[in-house]
């Protein structure tokens, strides 16, 4: 087994890890940016990231046949808002409605989002794939080292817009009133930041990073409506292990280093494990977090001190910055 | 035929998984997406035990429920202390390993799984077509509902409903809700593999694709559909949602392909929609379809709540009036104080969070029969102290010492269950259910709060429930609160929830209650009401410890006076002695 224990298969990995981290990180970012500010449990994640595929594809090769780039940005925008609008008229209203019980309302609106999503795409475009294509593929190489211009674009969009986001949060007011809404709703509110505007402004932005992860995803392999299943839950287990509260590049990087983990662990282990491998990590983490106890309010801000009023730490202000 | 045999054992196998998962789910409000994956257990359990090991079908299944009930414990004891966004992730982490394990293994065959599960025989009958399923999955059903019934209906699912609703407070009242949420995830998880078991038998297959994700997801959305804490709901959840497809297929006449994607769409609408105008679902809790259909429409017992008009109506001997005690009074008192024994004594509590010091060094004595208060400006740390003392934040340093027993180190509930309860500033009732209910879950010592005791013959069970129910109503009327017993808590004006809170810490029984500002925010009306209240606990025998901004509430309780700035209990006698001093009024008025 540990024959493919050479150099090259490390390098080859460690460059499919990156690539492939990338991916998770970016929809790492945009889920625990949602989760984090707004604390709506979003399945429906999947949902707008396949839509995203699937309607760069059609306004590609179907009805107006716009030219690729801008028929992919036109798409991106397009899933991006239809993020915005079940913000708006569905888990708002919900969870004004379930009030203490929100995030387990909003839990199930969202799965019932996202199967009922899914199999509507299946409905309109059919069970099968769809090829997607359009600049031309090419394999480039570093030594020994394979991989596709679609891999390095890919890697390099999710770091920009990652780095972009990360800018936006740190430098302008918008950042800084997204960042209140975070660790505080109602005193965001009272201090005159509008939370609800704030809401939808992170589902547009969380669900067009979701969009153009789909974009490279379908370019890269297929258009299929159950494409979205893996990657969100990847995305899911990214944004909860860098934790929800955390600069986005830390969420990015998380995801790198999930994937390196995933394809590192198949030097040592059957491939069939190393999915597995993945989850069982997070199981540990989600363990440990357990028998810490104390310190889940430090990662996750939204959640009030459970104790009637143990004075603030600085710990927990800190998680916010 | 054999088609409408094969849709019925589906019904009553997912009505199976959908009532037990309810269990977990509605009454103890553990929200588990891995439903399925337990049932997995059970069923690739069975099956690897009857295809690879040729061992006969009931053993099997009974290892298989085993396998699941371990399991089930396994993942239940980290779920101890996650929030529900944790626990959602645990559960969908832990689906994944269940079902990537099978994969991986030769044994279970890999990804087509177990194919061939056959010669399944029980008490000699061949169980070879869908219909004769039928029986035994059915009594399974009865089974797993009347366990289901019987475990939420009990005092233990009293218990469960207030873990649901605030763990915390539950816990106060002496309750070790991470035994309690162990011991059901194990159990419902058990009752899974029971139905995995059952449906990988009548399948006679065991494989990934059967057991996957989507499967949880299914179960998960009959009980959110049928209504949680309702049982009934459940199983009439299942029936539909196993008899759309047919529906589909044979009376709207699609394809079968299509048939299940429109079955899809359906399903999460459905959910979708349920949320926005039903978010208890289509039978909420406490709903019976019997009692509907023999009463017409629910009228339940409706009390004129007008707040205004209203007044505790205690037996207990009011003082109407003035009555602060004098100088001399409070000398007498704070003599008695010195003279009574000490129940609990703390020394030298300390606790810092990072840098900022929540209490220092705090020594303070409370005795029998005497009421101490805390009292200070705020944020000098009262309610910490409270948090202190009860075990819900554990002191850096320092003992307490209740009746000659060490506490640091205990978790509140056993501090609780020793003789120590706190109320809480905020109330923390249990909203959702009613008055008396709030009242009976703080009664200590049920029988009918172990799991086995319930499934013993014998009416311990139901004579434990009627004392509870006597002693539980007996505290409403001492504080005048019995014409509320059947009212949601949630439906209390703030004062009443005052009340009601003092009504459940007494029915603790516990020898020293620490009250968190217990006339604050309440009628003045009938502030004097409350303060009797107190002095009345004072005279049963048991020691209390108020912590009130109220300075003239504290002069009529009051037999001794602590008084705290800064995490630093600085001066302490009678409370005019503590007001006297310019430079206290000082700290606590401000000027």
């Amino acid at each position: 087994m540990f024959a493919r224990f050479d150099a090259t298969t490390v390098a080859q990995l460690t460059a499919n890890g990156v690539f492939r981290g990338a991916a998770y990180g970016l929809l790492g970012v945009g889920f625990a940016l949602i989760l984090g500010v707004t604390g709506r449990f979003h399945f429906a994640y999947s949902f707008t990231y396949t839509l995203a595929a699937y309607l760069a594809f059609t306004l590609r090769f179907r009805g107006p046949k716009l030219p690729f780039w801008i028929a992919a940005f036109v798409a991106i925008v397009l899933s991006a808002v239809v993020g915005i609008v079940i913000e708006r008229f569905i888990y708002r209203p919900l969870a004004r409605r379930a009030g203490a019980t929100a995030l387990l309302a909003v839990f199930v609106a969202a799965l019932g989002i996202g199967i009922a999503g899914q199999s509507m795409i299946a409905l309109f475009w059919g069970q099968a794939t769809q090829a997607y294509y359009g600049p031309t593929k090419k394999a480039w190489a570093l030594g020994s080292t394979r991989f596709e211009n679609f891999d390095v674009w890919q890697t390099v969009s999710a770091l920009a817009l990652v780095l972009i986001l990360t800018g936006l949060l740190r430098f302008t007011g918008l950042g800084r009133a997204i960042k209140a809404t975070r660790v505080n709703p109602e005193l965001a509110t009272i201090i005159g930041i509008n939370a609800n505007l704030i809401y939808l402004v992170c589902f547009g932005i969380g669900t067009f990073l979701a969009g153009v992860s789909a974009f490279w995803y379908g370019l890269q392999f297929t258009v299929e409506p159950n494409m979205g299943q893996r990657p969100v839950i990847f995305a899911f287990v990214v944004a909860f292990l860098a934790g929800t509260a955390r600069s986005p590049l830390r969420v990015f990087f998380t995801g790198i280093a999930v994937a390196l983990v995933e394809q590192w662990a198949s030097i040592w282990l059957s491939v069939r494990w190393t999915q597995t491998a993945v989850f069982v990590i997070l199981v540990g983490y989600l363990v440990s977090l357990s028998m810490r106890g104390r310190k889940l309010s430090e990662i996750f801000t939204f959640l009030r001190p459970a104790v009637s009023s143990p004075p603030s730490t600085p710990a927990s202000s800190a998680a916010g910055s | 035929m054999e088609i409408w045999f094969n849709y019925l054992a589906q019904i009553l196998v997912f009505a199976i998984l959908a009532v037990s998962l309810n269990l977990l789910l509605g009454y103890a409000g553990q929200v588990s997406v891995a439903h399925a994956a337990f049932a997995a257990v059970g069923g690739y359990g069975m099956g690897y035990l009857v295809q690879e090991r040729q061992w006969s079908y009931l053993p099997a299944v009974i290892a298989g429920v085993a396998l699941a009930f371990l399991a089930g414990m396994i993942v239940a004891l980290p779920a101890l202390k996650l929030s529900v966004e944790y626990l959602i992730l645990l559960t969908l982490a832990v689906s994944s390993v269940i079902i990537g394990v099978f994969v991986a293994f030769k044994q279970l065959g890999g990804t087509y799984g177990l194919i061939k599960i056959s010669n399944k025989q029980l008490f000699g009958f061949h169980l070879d077509r869908k219909v004769d399923w039928i029986l035994p999955i059915g009594i399974g059903l009865v089974a797993v509902f009347a366990a289901c019934w019987r475990i939420g209906e009990s005092p233990y699912g009293r218990v469960l409903k207030g873990i649901r609703e605030d763990p915390l407070a539950t816990q106060a009242m002496g309750k070790n809700v991470f035994a309690y949420k162990v011991s059901v995830f194990a159990i419902t998880s058990a009752m899974a593999g029971f139905g995995g078991a059952l449906y990988s038998g009548v399948l006679g297959l065991a494989t990934p694709g059967l057991y996957g994700f989507n499967f949880s997801l299914t179960i998960f959305a009959v009980v959110i559909f049928g209504g949680m804490a309702n049982l009934w709901g459940s199983v009439f959840g299942a029936v539909i949602i196993v008899l759309l497809d047919p529906f589909l297929q044979r009376v709207i006449k699609l394809k079968a392909d299509k048939a299940f994607v429109i079955q899809l769409i359906i399903y999460g609408v459905a959910l979708t929609i349920l949320m926005r105008v039903r978010p208890q679902g289509l039978f909420p809790e406490g709903s019976s379809i019997w009692r509907r259909l023999r009463h017409g429409k629910a009228e339940g017992a409706r009390i004129e709540m007008g707040a205004d008009t209203w007044v505790p109506d205690t037996h207990i001997s009011i003082r109407e009036g003035d009555h602060e005690p004098t100088h001399g009074e409070q000398g007498e008192r704070e003599a008695r104080w010195q003279a009574a024994p000490v129940v609990l004594q703390a020394r030298g509590i300390s606790k810092s969070f990072g840098g900022i010091v929540a209490a220092e060094d705090l020594d303070i004595d409370l005795r029998k029969g005497t009421i101490t208060a805390l009292v200070g400006p705020n944020g000098a740390g009262k309610t910490t102290v409270f948090n202190l003392l009860t075990g819900f934040i554990r002191p850096d340093r320092g003992s307490v010492v209740l009746n000659g027993s060490e506490l640091v180190g205990r978790t509140p509930d056993a501090v609780a269950r020793m003789g120590l309860v706190r109320s809480f500033q905020d109330v923390r009732l249990i909203q959702r259910v009613t008055c008396l209910t709030n009242v009976m879950l703080a009664v200590q010592r049920q029988p009918g709060e172990h799991l086995p005791t319930l499934f013993v013959p014998g009416g311990r069970t139901a004579r434990g429930e009627e004392a509870t129910r006597e002693q539980a109503m007996g505290w409403l009327r001492f504080v005048g609160m019995a014409d509320f017993a059947d009212v949601p808590a949630g439906a209390l004006s703030y004062g009443q929830s005052k009340l009601l809170s003092l009504a459940r810490a007494l029915a603790t029984e516990a020898d020293v209650l620490l009250l968190d500002e217990p006339a604050s925010g309440i009628d003045t009306k009938w502030v004097d009401t409350m303060l009797d209240l107190i002095e009345a606990v004072r005279e049963q025998g048991r020691t209390v410890c108020i912590v009130e901004h109220n300075l003239h509430v504290v002069g009529r309780l009051a037999d001794h006076t602590y008084f705290m700035e800064l995490g630093r209990i600085t001066a302490q006698g009678t409370i005019d002695e503590l007001t006297g001093s310019e430079r206290l009024a000082e700290a606590y008025f401000g000027t």
